[in-house]
């Protein structure tokens, strides 16, 4: 018995051997954000590693857009979930139809399409910024929310297609011939069996497209750039312009940025592991 | 209730040819049981007359209605499927109505027909229940119960009991039975369990590779198998088989196996010389000592006792055979013992076709 717990103390100190720089070495980041947000502009730069005099002045600042650099934060806070909810939700509607048709349609030619969407994923997302400023150009869609709406949608969808075809996959096939047999349309189908069934990949998809627009940095700088249609991620990069950037508020702004993404992962984490279809078919 | 009637129906897939061109009518009110081994289109055929599958030749017609180009959800037909496919996000009496549902039905008469199914199928406990929650046999019987409500006419069963373990298994099968008596509705039930078919069916079909071997009622198979594949495929434990020649000079007519053992035959079947093969069930078989006059020699190789019955395997020359007996006879493995046949009970193939000989 003695000799199982000491093994077991083994087994947890190794593990902890690992855990712990990994902590660390993922905490250490956000914790300077941190410091700079809680400290005042003359200690941030300081060196130390805790606030001498803890203050809650740069929020006040950030939130009172006291800053020249932060003249239109609510309105760039509200152009990045604007964005972002616009593209998981286009992305969950383009996504659900391609999966639905793909998997239990069995469009002729579907795959074809899924496979070619993923193709572009070949090429760097980087290297197709150009091509993308270019096109969104052609369409007079430049300095539009629209313009990254749509740019993102594209970058997200292959994936989510992928990624929910394989869940539609899993998906018992003896329930669509049920519902077809007991008088359902396709589309009847599609809104009273598929959609509740897929609930869990749905959440997930959703918040990997809504994460990504939220997250991204480099459309939305190419595609907009009025003060008042920018994302906060590209006004965040803006802070960057001078030489004398204030640091504090711009790691403040960064916590704050980064807080929305966090809540929205703990709130759908538990959509994430599905478990809806036990007791459908006997497997 | 409504007739079925399949004409020389075919189903390829790609260039496999999988269903060669089958006929036969479902009278109304009859429970049809399609039993082969797997692979040999029963289920396919099903799904064909389900609308689940597409017609490549011949035409089905339920009611005398054509209705290759009906779509399955105006075919008024139910059915029941192998993996019971409940709907798992809806509870059991959502289950049971949502054909109803999305007919837009009265929502009155929609109450009636799941309080009337779930009254037969004592489901009345788990109706706000999940398919999750309920046990297989519970789940099996709500997929009935979808059925039910429809008031389709006709049911279809796509190897229903599949999945249930074997005490379930018979208890459902009653069930079924029960409920076919009790609503008459036309009735076409595929599985590839014969001791299922024989019980349940009225009349069954027996399908081979695509084709139909046999059509009839259980006992009249039994007793009449019309070649050596349902002969051996209808009957549990299956029939004794031995390959051997017709002779019919010298003393009594006999099939005459290799090793020499010599079968009793009656005047009629077989030309003499002809290659057959000679067919006994194993309750035909009656044990008798070594030295009765005209017994057929053989050791005892097992004795398996089930109680009500003991089966015993026997080795005669170079066969194998089985013999199943009610009596608890006094044997051991090694005996030898000898084996009377009454020539009447006995059946004859051609050993090239298959094909029963006349007696």
């Amino acid at each position: 018995m003695k000799l199982r717990t000491w093994r077991q103390a083994g087994t947890e100190a190794k593990l902890l051997l690992i855990g712990i720089p990994l902590f660390i070495w993922t905490m250490l980041p956000i914790y300077h954000l941190c410091l700079f947000a809680f400290s005042s502009k003359d200690e941030a730069m300081g060196g130390r590693m805790w606030p001498e005099h803890p203050t809650l002045h740069n929020f006040e600042v950030v939130f009172r857009e006291q800053h020249h650099y932060l003249n239109h934060f609510w309105l760039q806070m509200w152009n990045s979930l604007f964005i972002a909810v616009t593209v998981g939700l286009l992305t969950l509607v383009v996504a659900t139809s391609a999966a639905f048709a793909i998997s239990r349609l069995k469009v002729r030619g579907g795959r074809t399409v899924m496979n070619l969407a993923l193709f572009t994923y070949f090429i760097p997302a980087a290297f197709l910024a150009v091509p993308m400023y270019k096109t969104m150009g052609v369409y007079g869609l430049l300095n539009n929310q629209w313009a990254l709406i749509l740019a993102m949608t594209t970058i997200a969808a292959p994936y989510s297609i992928w990624v929910l075809k394989q869940a539609s996959d899993k998906l018992p096939w003896e329930l669509d011939e049920a519902a077809k047999m007991d008088g359902a349309t396709p589309l009847q189908l599609f809104r009273l069996v598929y959609l509740p069934l897929m609930t869990p990949s749905l959440v997930a998809i959703g918040t990997y497209a809504l994460l990504l627009a939220w997250n991204e940095y480099l459309y939305a700088f190419l595609l907009l750039s009025n003060d008042r249609d920018v994302t906060l991620g590209v006004a965040l990069g803006n802070f960057l312009a001078a030489d004398d950037s204030p640091w504090e508020l711009l790691m403040t702004t960064g916590l704050i940025y980064a807080l929305p993404p966090a809540a929205i992962y703990y709130t759908f984490k538990r959509y994430m592991v599905g478990g809806l279809t036990a007791g459908a078919v006997k497997s | 209730m409504a007739t079925v009637s399949f004409q020389n129906i075919e189903k390829s897939f790609g260039s496999t040819k999988v269903i060669q061109g089958i006929s036969f009518d479902i009278r109304e009110g009859e429970f049809m049981v399609l039993v082969g081994p797997s692979g040999c289109g029963k289920s396919t055929l099903l799904r064909m007359l389900a609308g689940l599958e597409e017609i490549t030749g011949g035409t089905i017609a339920i009611d005398d209605k054509v209705v290759n180009d009906i779509e399955s959800k105006d075919r008024d037909i139910a059915m029941v499927f192998q993996s019971y496919a409940l709907y798992p996000h809806m509870t059991v009496g959502e289950n049971m109505a949502f054909s109803l549902k999305l007919r837009k039905a009265d929502p009155k008469m929609m109450a009636d027909r799941v309080a009337h199914a779930s009254k037969i199928l004592n489901l009345d406990p788990y109706l706000a229940r999940f398919p999750r929650e309920l046990s297989g046999g519970q789940r099996q019987r709500v997929a009935m119960g979808r059925a039910i409500v429809r008031d389709p006419k006709v049911f279809l069963f796509d190897e229903p009991l599949s999945n249930l373990d074997a005490k379930l298994r018979v208890a459902m099968r009653a069930e079924i039975k029960a409920l076919h008596q009790r609503l008459k509705t036309t009735t076409v039930y595929v599985t590839h369990d014969q001791v299922e078919a024989m019980t349940m069916a009225d009349r069954i079909v027996v399908m081979h590779d695509g084709r139909i071997e046999q059509i009839g009622a259980p006992l009249e198979l039994y007793d009449h198998p019309d070649n050596l594949f349902v002969a051996q495929f209808i009957g549990s434990p299956s029939m004794n088989v031995m390959n051997g020649k017709v002779k019919r000079g010298g003393g009594p007519a006999h099939v005459e196996v290799a090793g020499g053992v010599r079968w009793p035959l009656q005047q009629g079947p077989g030309t003499e010389g002809q290659a057959v093969a000679y067919g006994i069930r194993p309750g035909d078989l009656r044990l008798t000592s070594a030295d009765a006059d005209g017994a057929v020699p053989a050791e005892i190789v097992v004795v398996e006792p089930t109680g009500s019955e003991t089966e015993l395997l026997l080795q005669a020359g170079e066969d194998q055979l089985i013999l199943v007996t009610h009596g608890r006879p006094n044997v051991n493995p090694g005996d030898r013992i000898g084996l009377t046949i009454d020539p009447a009970k006995v059946h004859v193939f051609d050993q090239g076709t298959g094909a029963r000989l006349a007696a």
